[in-house]
């Protein structure tokens, strides 16, 4: 009824490859985009912009990053953790050694070194597929903390071994360090995570998408077809590696504040494989719906017993949400093993021809 | 063949138009020898497949046919013997590289991306064609659109010229056997090969399919002048399709020629009749 693609026709091919052929799909964007650029911003508390909007946005990134190489190049990556740390410890380095940069810039060049380290941690790839190339990755994770701990250049010989975030500003206005306010961070943060999700999806409906997917579905066939496998690998592992750093950097600065080594190690790199697989591998609309559930889920399953009026403890709250987000991603994947993107995808199906069933 | 596609043609810049001569060699294979360590594949096979024609390579299972094919494309390197592709002899290099020379193939078992659109498929074929870099490609406008829409121009064509209109937008994994063979040769000639390798393109398929398939290969053949050369069990098919013939056993060549001659070459005979030698 409302979502029918009766009578919308395409003319050219440039209308056919639009971003969304569909115009209700466009609608639904254009009303997405208003909530997240003002209604949000303007309604929402301090706790709501750290607890739920910022985390959520830089969380989707990072699994959109993971997800181009995972679930587009099919390439299982263990080593996310570690190279959002490689973008954080990169923009930390260029604001403290170049105090003039720009910080907007500074977090969109950090992503330039984590692709380079990724690269170089994707070689493997070229020779071994699948489980091995996990636990090949799993040893840049376990590297590269390390090197954040033990390298104390990195964290400019601080005597906490962390790193701490100092007060950057842009026009006069300060948008990272503890002087920045939760409404700019936001902005910055949602500018930021806007531009690469509209990036990555140009790059994987053209050309270097379907690279990246003949890679995955059947590399010798890809290779008998004229795809160069080393270059569609480490392409993927480049642009992927660049987004997860960006991610990272935000995560830093524009979130935590200050970071530890530990921060990232591999309870985070599995927080955001489980975020897109959840998702949905091989979609770009599944890493927000993912983070959403991953980020969003133990907010709400904080507030509901208090608003109930229940007394449980704190404790057992968070002994709660582990059980339940653990019990949850069991069922998410066990009725829909393709993420939340592709029952998004069934009931766009349905809707067109509903009331009808067939 | 409706009248259209006709016209779409002579817009479309082939690579099949190289300059070889009309009955020329296109390709050459001297003396090949494979093996796979004691196991000998191939043993000093020569032949050639000359411009326009449809060549068929024939001969019971096991007889080396498929190996031939991976030798040509490049998938295998020959322990002994030479190549020659347009009067270039064929170095070792990837495989990826004999794609970009314009050699294109289809396989046995069906090798489409399964997660991808009839219509991205076919545009897979094109990737070698696709010369804009990835900033481009991030940014879409402009170039990198303009790209896009000037191959799938061509891949439409493919799509008309195979029939496959309706399903174009269907990931391929849903597809009955039939249609995702036409898929994969659609895969195939989108990438405007000089040469076209067809292996097996008739198994499994109905009487109808068959029929339907043969059209296409005689078509492509004639209409868009592509040298094809196919390996196919179907003795009828292979017989009335093909130009020339060249028959294999136990990794050798026993017969070579027109389909008349083939047929009536009591060696050829006896390998399909099993006869012990």
């Amino acid at each position: 009824m409302f979502y029918r693609t009766a009578g919308q026709f395409k003319t050219s091919y440039s209308a056919d490859q639009a971003l969304f052929p569909v115009r209700q799909d466009a609608v639904l964007l254009i009303v997405i985009l208003a909530f997240a650029w003002i209604i949000f911003p303007l309604t929402a508390s301090e706790f709501t912009f750290q607890t739920l909007l910022i985390p959520i946005l830089i969380y989707s990134l990072a699994a959109l990053g993971l997800n181009i190489l995972t679930g587009y190049a099919g390439q299982l990556s263990l080593g996310t953790g570690a190279f959002m740390g490689v973008g954080a410890y990169a923009c930390y380095k260029m604001v403290t050694l170049m105090p003039w940069m720009n910080p907007i810039v500074a977090i969109l060049l950090s992503g330039v070194f984590s692709a380079g380290i990724g690269v170089v941690f994707g070689i493997p790839s070229l020779r071994i597929k699948g489980f091995y190339l996990a636990i090949a990755t799993l040893a840049a994770q376990f590297f590269l903390v390390w090197l954040f701990e033990k390298w104390a250049w990195l964290y400019n010989y601080n005597a906490s071994g962390a790193i701490q975030v100092p007060n950057l500003d842009m026009f006069g206005v300060y948008v990272a360090g503890p002087q920045a306010t939760s409404f700019t961070q936001y902005y910055v943060v949602l500018a930021i995570v806007s531009l690469l999700t509209w990036v990555c999806i140009n790059l994987t409906r053209g050309r270097p998408g379907r690279t990246w997917k003949a890679t995955r579905d059947m590399d010798i066939a890809a290779e008998l077809i004229g795809i160069d496998l080393m270059r569609s690998k480490l392409t993927a592992f480049a642009v992927s590696s660049y987004i997860v750093g960006v991610a990272g950097a935000l995560f830093v600065f524009m979130w935590r504040g200050a970071a530890e080594p530990n921060l990232f190690d591999i309870p985070l790199s599995f927080r955001i494989l489980f975020i897109a697989i959840i998702g949905g591998l091989g979609s770009v609309l599944g890493n927000y719906l993912g983070a959403i559930l991953i980020v969003g889920l133990p907010v709400v399953l904080g507030i509901v017993p208090e608003a109930l009026g229940l007394e449980i403890t704190s404790a057992t709250v968070e002994h709660l949400n582990v059980m339940i987000v653990g019990g949850l991603i069991i069922f998410f994947l066990i009725i829909e093993p393709h993420g939340l993107a592709q029952l998004w995808r069934l009931i766009r199906e349905k809707l067109i021809i509903w009331p009808f069933p067939h | 063949m409706n009248v259209h596609l006709q016209e779409d043609l002579s817009k479309h810049t082939l690579r099949a138009d190289d300059g070889i001569a009309k009955g020329a060699d296109l390709l050459k294979v001297e003396n090949i020898s494979l093996s796979f360590g004691g196991v000998k594949a191939i043993t000093d096979i020569s032949f050639d497949i000359k411009k326009g024609e449809i060549r068929a390579i024939i001969g019971p299972n096991g007889a080396g046919k498929t190996s031939m094919l991976n030798v040509i494309n490049g998938f295998y390197f020959p322990q002994q013997g030479t190549i020659t592709f347009r009067g270039e002899k064929r170095r070792r290099a990837r495989a990826s590289e004999t794609a970009r020379d314009g050699i294109a193939r289809t396989f046995q078992n069906i090798a489409l991306f399964k997660g991808m659109s009839t219509l991205d498929n076919i545009m897979t074929g094109r990737i070698t064609l696709q010369k804009r870099s990835l900033l481009w490609h991030a940014l879409w406008k402009g170039p990198a659109e303009r790209e896009e829409i000037e191959h799938r121009e061509a891949v439409e064509r493919i799509i008309d010229f195979l029939e496959i209109e309706h399903i174009r937008k269907t990931p391929v994994g849903r597809l009955p056997y039939g249609l995702q063979k036409r898929v994969e040769l659609g895969r195939a000639l989108a990438a405007d090969p000089a040469l076209l390798l067809l292996d097996e393109p008739m198994a499994g398929m109905n009487l109808e399919e068959k029929a339907d398939m043969s059209r296409f290969i005689l078509d492509v053949n004639q209409q868009y002048g592509t040298t094809i050369a196919l390996i196919e069990h179907d003795m009828g098919v292979v017989m009335d399709l093909s130009d020339r013939v060249v028959v294999l056993d136990y990794g050798k060549k026993i017969g070579d020629g027109t389909p008349d001659e083939v047929r009536n070459n009591p060696d050829v005979i006896d390998a399909y009749l099993g006869v012990p030698h």
